[in-house]
C-alpha cells in the first residue's frame, strides 16, 4: 500500500463512523446546510409569508406606491453609496501601506484598525459628539484661530452618520483589500519597472486589476453592511437621517404592523441579494481578465 | 400563519387536556399558587429602572420573597413576538400609553384582578380599569439652560420657543409627532382646550417655522437633558424626571411647566404570562402609596395613587407634574387620538423630516 493511501486510510479510521466512507462529505456538507436552512432560510421564509399575509400583495404595494418608503430607501441607498466610497479611499492606502509594512506594524495597525469593533456604539458616538459636536474640540480650535466665526455642524447631520458609519465598517474593506494585495507577486511590478512602465502605469495596468477581486469583495461588504444599519444614524444623524431600517423599527416595534415591516425586509433583502450578484459577476470577470 | 396544519384527532386531545388543565387550574384556585423564585420586570432602564429599583422591586422582594428581575427597554414588538410565540419571558411591563392602547385591542394582555390590585384611592375614572394599570404620570415640558437664559428670562410657553429672535439658540424635540403637534398647535395659539383633534395641517405648518433651529430630533430619554448640558441646544422638550436628574446633578437647567404635555405612565401583563398571579400582586405593590411617594422623591414621576402626595419631600413637590401650581398650566395628552391616528402621524412625520 503506497503511503498516501495509508495515510488517508488513518484519517478514515480516526473519523466519525457515519462520516466514513463514500457519504463522508455530504454528511459533512449537510451540517452547515442544516444550521443555515434552520437559522437561516426558514426565518426569511416565515418572513415572506408574513409580508403576504391574507394572500395579497397590498403590503408590497403601500411600500413601492408610497413616496415616503421610495424616498428613504433612494436615500438609504445614497448613504451606503457615500459610505462605501468614502472607505474605498481610505481602505485602498492604508491596506497598501499594512501589506508593506514590517510584521510588528502590521499588528499595530491591526489594533488600531479592529478598535472601533471592540468599542460599545454609545461611546463611540459620544466619543464624536465630543470631537466633532458645536462646543466640540474641533469647532472650538477652530474658533480659536479665528477660521471660523460660528461653529461647523459637523454632526446630527448627513455628515455626522456617514463619519461614524464610515468609522465602524472601515475594517471590512480593509481587510479583502489588504489579504489581495498579500497575494500580488511583487516580481510583476518589477519586471513591468523594468520594461520601462512609469509608476502609475504599473499601478493602473498591473496592480489595481490584480487587487481589483480584494477591492469588489470589500465594496460588496461594505455596501450591504451599510444598507442595514440602524443606531449610528439614528444617534449621529440627529433624527434628520432617515434609513430604511429606522421605518422598518418602528413598524415592528411601535405600530406592531408586522406584515408590512416583513414587505419591506424583504424589498430590502432582495435588492441587496440583487447587488451581491451584480458585483459578484463583475469580480468574476476582473479576474479572468 | 399557520405552517403545520394540525390534524383534528389532535386537536380533540388538545382540547380535552386544555379542559383537564383549566380544571386543575380552578382546583388551585382557592390557595395561593407556588411563589418561584423570580419575576420578571420589563421597564425603560437607566434613572428610572434605578428608581423602580428603590422603591417597588425592594418593596416587593420584601413582602414576598421573590426575587424581581430586571430587562429593558420597553419593546411593544417584542410584547406582540411573546405572546405569539408563548415564550413569554415577562412577568410585568411597562408600556408606552398608546401602545398599551393598541395591545389591548389586539388581546395581548392579561386582565387586572382587581381583588389583587386595589384602585381605591385612585381617582375616579381610573378606577375600573380592566387591562392597563395605571401607576402614575409624567410629562413633556420644556426646559431651558439658564446659562443661555437667567431663570425667569427664559421661555415661557411654545410661542417663545417658537420666537428665535427674542431667545435665540439652537433647540432640540423628540423625534416622534407625539407632543411636537399639540406643541406647534399651543404656539400657534390654539387654546389648550382645543388642541384637540389636531388640526395636522396647521401643526405641520407651524412646525416648518421651527424646522430649521432644531439641531437634534432627541431619540432617549437621557439624550434630550444631555443635550443642554452638552450645550448642543439652549432650549427644547423632555421628560420632566430627566431634567429633574439632571438638574439634581447640578446642571443649569430649568423647568418650565406652563403648556407641557402630561400623560399617564402604564404597566401591563402579558396574556398568558407565567406567574402572572405574582405579577398582580407586583402591580398591588405598585398602586402602594408609601412605595409611589418613594418613587417620586427619586425620579419626580408622581403615583396615581391620591394618598401618595403626603410621602413625598416638602421641598420636592413643585417638580411633580401633580403640585397644584404645575398641574392647571398643563394639557392632557388624548392618547385615543394618538391610538387612532400614530401610524398616519408617523409617516406623515418620517415625510416632514426628510423634506427639504
Amino acid at each position: 500500500m503506497p503511503a498516501s493511501a495509508q495515510i488517508a486510510e488513518r484519517r478514515q479510521s480516526r473519523m466519525i463512523p457515519v462520516l466514513r466512507g463514500e457519504q463522508g462529505p455530504v454528511m459533512v456538507g449537510l451540517l452547515p446546510v442544516a444550521f443555515l436552512g434552520l437559522l437561516f432560510l426558514l426565518p426569511v421564509l416565515r418572513l415572506f409569508l408574513l409580508s403576504v399575509e391574507g394572500g395579497t400583495l397590498a403590503h408590497f404595494d403601500k411600500a413601492i406606491t408610497s413616496d415616503l418608503y421610495l424616498t428613504v430607501f433612494i436615500e438609504t441607498f445614497r448613504i451606503a453609496a457615500i459610505v462605501t466610497c468614502c472607505s474605498l479611499l481610505m481602505a485602498y492606502p492604508v491596506a497598501y501601506v499594512l501589506s508593506t509594512a514590517s510584521p510588528r506594524w502590521v499588528l499595530i495597525g491591526l489594533v488600531f484598525l479592529m478598535l472601533p469593533f471592540w468599542t460599545s456604539i454609545l461611546v463611540r458616538t459620544y466619543a464624536w459628539m465630543i470631537l466633532l459636536g458645536r462646543n466640540g474640540v474641533l469647532n472650538q480650535a477652530l474658533l480659536g484661530a479665528g477660521v471660523i466665526k460660528q461653529p461647523v455642524a459637523l454632526i446630527f447631520n448627513t455628515t455626522g452618520v456617514v463619519i461614524g458609519m464610515v468609522h465602524v465598517l472601515l475594517p471590512y474593506m480593509v481587510f479583502p483589500i489588504y489579504s489581495a494585495m498579500l497575494r500580488v507577486n511583487r516580481d510583476l511590478l518589477l519586471a513591468a519597472e523594468g520594461l520601462g512602465a512609469s509608476g502609475w502605469s504599473v499601478f493602473r495596468r498591473i496592480f489595481l486589476p490584480l487587487t481589483m477581486p480584494g477591492v469588489i469583495a470589500g465594496t460588496a461588504l461594505v455596501f450591504i453592511l451599510s444598507l442595514g444599519f440602524y443606531i449610528t444614524p439614528a444617534l449621529l444623524g440627529g433624527g434628520k437621517v432617515i434609513m430604511i431600517a429606522v421605518l422598518i423599527e418602528q413598524q415592528v416595534r411601535q405600530f406592531l404592523e408586522w406584515g408590512f415591516a416583513a414587505a419591506l425586509s424583504c424589498l430590502l433583502l432582495v435588492i441587496a441579494v440583487l447587488f451581491y450578484v451584480l458585483l459578484n459577476r463583475l469580480g468574476r470577470r476582473e479576474t479572468i481578465a | 400563519m399557520v405552517l403545520l396544519r394540525v390534524p383534528s384527532r389532535v386537536k380533540a386531545g388538545l382540547f380535552f387536556l386544555g379542559n383537564a388543565m383549566l380544571g386543575t387550574a380552578a382546583a388551585a384556585q382557592a390557595q395561593e399558587p407556588p411563589k418561584p423564585p423570580q419575576i420578571v420586570f420589563n421597564d425603560s432602564g437607566g434613572d428610572m429602572q434605578k428608581a423602580m429599583r428603590d422603591s417597588f422591586y425592594n418593596e416587593f422582594e420584601k413582602r414576598f420573597g421573590i426575587r424581581v428581575v430586571t430587562t429593558s427597554p420597553v419593546d411593544a414588538g417584542k410584547l406582540k413576538a411573546m405572546v405569539e410565540s408563548g415564550n413569554i419571558e415577562w412577568t410585568v411591563t411597562e408600556i408606552g400609553p398608546e401602545e398599551a392602547m393598541l395591545a389591548e385591542k389586539e388581546g395581548l394582555l392579561e386582565p387586572l384582578d382587581h381583588k389583587i390590585i386595589d384602585l381605591s384611592d385612585y381617582p375616579k375614572h381610573l378606577q375600573d380599569r380592566k387591562y392597563i394599570m395605571p401607576k402614575g404620570v409624567y410629562t413633556t415640558v420644556m426646559g431651558y439652560s439658564t446659562d443661555a437664559f437667567p431663570a425667569g428670562k427664559g421661555p415661557t410657553s411654545w410661542a417663545d420657543f417658537w420666537d428665535v429672535k427674542k431667545f435665540p439658540g439652537p433647540r432640540t424635540l423628540r423625534d416622534s409627532p407625539i407632543d411636537n403637534l399639540e406643541f406647534a398647535l399651543l404656539a400657534d395659539g390654539v387654546a389648550p382646550d382645543k388642541v384637540y383633534p389636531i388640526d395636522v395641517a396647521r401643526a405641520f405648518k407651524k412646525l416648518d417655522e421651527i424646522k430649521p433651529h432644531i439641531t437634534v430630533w432627541w431619540k432617549t430619554g437621557a439624550q434630550s437633558a444631555q443635550l443642554l448640558v452638552d450645550k448642543e441646544a439652549v432650549m427644547g422638550s423632555a421628560w420632566n424626571g430627566r431634567y429633574f436628574v439632571a438638574i439634581k446633578n447640578g446642571a443649569p437647567l430649568k423647568i418650565e411647566w406652563n403648556q407641557g404635555m402630561i400623560k399617564e405612565s402604564a404597566f401591563v401583563i402579558p396574556k398568558g404570562a407565567k406567574d402572572a398571579y405574582w405579577g398582580q400582586k407586583m402591580l398591588a405593590v405598585i398602586t402602594d402609596a408609601k412605595a409611589q411617594g418613594i418613587y417620586a422623591n427619586i425620579i419626580t414621576y408622581p403615583g396615581l395613587n391620591l394618598k401618595s402626595m403626603e410621602y413625598v419631600k416638602p421641598e420636592l413637590q413643585t417638580f411633580m407634574p401633580t403640585h397644584p401650581d404645575n398641574l392647571p398650566k398643563q394639557v392632557w395628552t388624548d392618547a385615543k387620538w394618538w391610538l387612532d391616528n400614530g401610524k398616519d402621524m408617523n409617516e406623515r412625520w418620517s415625510k416632514w423630516i426628510l423634506a427639504k
